[in-house]
């Protein structure tokens, strides 16, 4: 009885040991990937249709119809008075601006976001 | 036997205070290496910020001095058509023709200036324009960012 109970206690600590053993430890690795680049295609510069002015005044204005008409071109004129060709030269060059810093901004967010990488 | 349960302890007692010494030196051990390594990546870090703030100031300062440029550019416009007395109207009654080609210069110009705000590359000629006479009057740094003007 003696011997049994030595080795019933024995076997308990065996079984007991076993639970010390534990579960593996799970390791996550966190790896930083770069978000991909949107490398958008630059878009395409402008290549304007040349416009000519034809100035109008009431002295040469039948002359400039009959030339028109010699060209082969519809007499009539869309007209504008020099004031408004001033503020139409000025609104044109504002346009150009806005296009130039947004195109300027464009690349410095370009430079800052993929450069400095 | 007494002593002998002692002196087995004492030994005993010996062996795990040095091996929690050891164990406390492999964790200091480790613990440097791990401030080391902060410390490096925290000083790259500021590098990299101090570079971020270069690039953000050297930006900024870059659009600045084209707001600028624009400001000029449209002063300039103004001056074209207001410079003293100047009435292009009048102007264009008297001297009918000749405004009509300064017109359509100008408005040439000025086309060119939006397709080299667009992107379009800049022509060799533009590059080279260094006279008032060969630099499009419309865009002069856009036209040639080397351009000095001159009065």
């Amino acid at each position: 009885m003696y011997h049994m109970n030595k080795i019933l206690l024995i076997a308990l600590m065996i079984v007991l040991a076993g639970c010390s053993v534990g579960e593996k430890r799970v390791k996550i690795f966190s790896v930083e990937e770069p978000r991909a680049k949107l490398n958008l295609p630059k878009p395409e510069a402008l290549d304007l249709e040349k416009v000519r002015w034809i100035i109008i005044t009431s002295e040469n204005a039948e002359q400039v119809f009959a030339k028109l008409e010699a060209e082969g071109i519809d007499p009539v004129l869309f007209g504008l008075t020099d004031k408004d060709f001033e503020m139409i030269a000025k609104n044109f060059a504002q346009i150009r601006q806005k296009l130039q810093e947004t195109n300027n901004l464009l690349e410095e967010y370009k430079r800052y976001y993929e450069e400095t990488e | 036997m007494a002593i002998a349960i002692m002196l087995i302890t004492g030994i005993a007692g010996a062996g795990v205070y040095v091996m929690k010494l050891r164990a406390d030196n492999a964790t200091l051990k480790a613990n440097q290496i791990e401030l080391e390594r902060g410390i490096e990546s925290q000083t790259k870090l500021l590098e990299q910020q101090k570079k971020d703030f270069n690039a953000i100031l050297e930006s900024n300062k870059k659009l600045n001095a084209l707001v600028m440029t624009f400001k000029k550019d449209l002063e300039d416009l103004d001056k074209r058509f207001n410079k003293g007395k100047r009435d292009i109207g009048k102007l264009a009654i008297d001297r009918t023709g000749a405004i009509e080609r300064i017109i359509n210069k100008g408005a040439d110009n000025a086309a060119r200036c939006v397709e080299l705000a667009s992107g379009a590359e800049r022509t060799e000629e533009e590059l080279k324009a260094t006279k008032k006479s060969e630099i499009n009057p419309e865009c002069p740094s856009l036209a040639n960012p080397a351009y000095v003007p001159y009065e």
